[in-house]
């Protein structure tokens, strides 16, 4: 440090800029996975030997698994179309037809096959879970009892005030159908007097034509059985 | 205390080893016949709705999801939700507290609720426990649909079911384990003589002739929306029907006895 140093005193070779790797550091991490991979292999074999299926060891870091409230969640699916790769109406891998697991990238075609696939512990170690329920207290569940009797009794005061408001909306709904009733009345009442009002006016035109006895009695007759003139100039 | 599993694998897997004895001395993943088990954990309820549950889920779920009593049902034998809650409740295994406040405090707000945790109680308490636990809902007249094997439904009520669980041998597509009699618990100075929470027992028979002719006349209504919420409205505001908050200064004390 003492040691005083020009800014080129420092003889640099020309692979200073390189990312300087330690040799000693990766040949750790080497090791360490080669043991890590020794430890899922024999961990394997030992799941295998014991009839069980193996999943990764824990971290210590999965929450607790938790009861769902809405399972199946077909509403948000209904009115929409979903397009499907080519390929993806075969096996579960990937995305197709069905419920789709974003978790685990796998589809599955019923709510039963869903409803075991998100039960799975595969899935629960996908989404973190550690597949343990947290026991619950006498507090706690006195406090859901108290929960649900308060959710229920608003409920039926929801109810309660819903059939008022039923009935106040049927008396407007009631109104509003009267008054269109009334409306079509006097709609059609209009339009009668108007029919009224065109027929007295025709025949006041017709009337106030001066006719030649006889003039036109051929025309009309002619016009009652489709044909129109001969192409005389008369008319 | 240990967690519990979300699932019941490690429930039914345990062969002794590490599972728990019931206080009457079984094995809670036995109690039901093998398949009844089954049945239940391969129905759609179960796996969707029993998944994850703990001691708190179970009122949730009962409130919500039931309606009737009953055990396996119709012709493919669907195991009810009443059937399938109990099965977890075994698997729970609950502390005697929650079972107390399921029993009382949450029984006397979600009569299901209370019927849920009486069957618990008869398949998993000694006879002492299930007949001191259980009797003084003998008093409890609220209304309830069953559901037997045929699938037909029918008006019971909750005093009635605990009758069932007190004298019957099978019930809900489950064997009842046999109870000491009442008696010999008696004698040996395990027991009080019981006295009736009713007090005088004519005044209660035409009481509950009269229920009973109401109940069928009511039968029509029974189906529908299911929500039962206008009995158990005058029951919460309890007039004359709050006898079955044990009411053990009757005029005339009796004894029923079997
Ligand atoms: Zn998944």
């Amino acid at each position: 440090m003492a040691e005083k140093k020009g800014a080129y005193d420092v003889a640099a070779s020309d692979t200073d800029f390189r990312k300087k790797y330690d040799r000693a550091e990766y040949a750790e991490k080497a090791q360490k996975r080669e043991a890590e991979e020794k430890e899922e292999r024999k961990l394997r074999y030992e799941a295998k030997l014991a009839g069980k299926k193996y999943y990764k060891p824990m971290t210590g870091e999965e929450e607790f698994t938790q009861a769902r409230h809405n399972i199946i969640d077909v509403s948000s699916k209904v009115g929409k179309i979903e397009l499907m790769g080519a390929g993806a109406a075969t096996g579960k891998k990937g995305k197709g037809a069905g419920n789709y697991c974003a978790d685990c990238d796998l589809t599955f075609k019923d709510n039963m096959q869903w409803v075991e696939h998100i039960n799975s512990m595969q899935h629960l170690r996908a989404v973190g879970q550690s597949g343990e329920v947290k026991r619950a207290t006498t507090e706690e569940v006195m406090q859901r009892i108290d929960e649900l009797w308060e959710k229920k009794e608003e409920e039926k005061r929801g109810n309660v005030m819903s059939v008022a408001e039923r009935l106040e909306i049927r008396a407007e709904e009631d109104e509003k159908a009267r008054e269109e009733r009334r409306m079509k009345r006097q709609k059609m009442m209009e339009r009668k007097r108007e029919e009224k009002g065109k027929d007295v006016k025709i025949k006041k035109e017709y009337g106030e034509d001066v006719r030649v006895e006889g003039e036109h009695d051929e025309d009309d007759m002619m016009a009652s059985m489709g044909i129109t003139g001969f192409g005389t100039s008369k008319k | 205390m240990a967690n519990h599993r979300a699932d019941e694998k490690r429930f039914l897997d345990d062969r002794g080893t590490h599972s728990i004895t019931t206080p009457n001395g079984l094995n809670p993943a036995t109690i039901m016949e093998k398949p009844v088990r089954e049945r239940i954990i391969e129905c759609f309820y179960w796996k969707a709705y029993c998944f994850a549950l703990n001691e708190c889920d179970i009122v949730t779920r009962v409130v919500e999801d039931v309606n009737f009593i009953g055990g396996t049902i119709g012709d493919s034998q669907a195991p009810s939700p009443f059937l399938c809650l109990v099965f977890k409740l075994l698997q729970l295994s609950p502390s005697h507290d929650i079972i107390l406040s399921y029993l009382n405090y949450g029984g006397e707000k979600f009569k299901y609720l209370r019927a849920l945790a009486c069957f618990y109680v008869r398949l998993t308490y000694r006879a002492k426990d299930v007949y001191e636990l259980l009797e003084p809902f003998l008093g409890d007249w609220r209304k309830l649909r069953r559901k037997g094997r045929d699938g037909g439904s029918r008006l019971t009520f909750l005093d009635e079911f605990v009758d069932g669980l007190l004298t019957k041998e099978r019930m809900c597509s489950t064997a009842l384990v046999k109870m000491v009699n009442r008696v010999v618990l008696e004698d040996l100075d395990q027991l009080e003589p019981r006295v009736s929470s009713l007090g005088d027992i004519e005044a209660l028979l035409e009481e509950s002739d009269g229920e009973i002719e109401e109940g069928e006349n009511g039968r029509g209504e029974e189906r529908g929306d299911g929500s039962e919420s206008t009995p158990e409205v005058t029951e919460k505001n309890g007039d004359g029907r709050n006898g079955w908050s044990r009411n053990s200064k009757a005029p005339t004390p009796e004894a029923i006895e079997e």
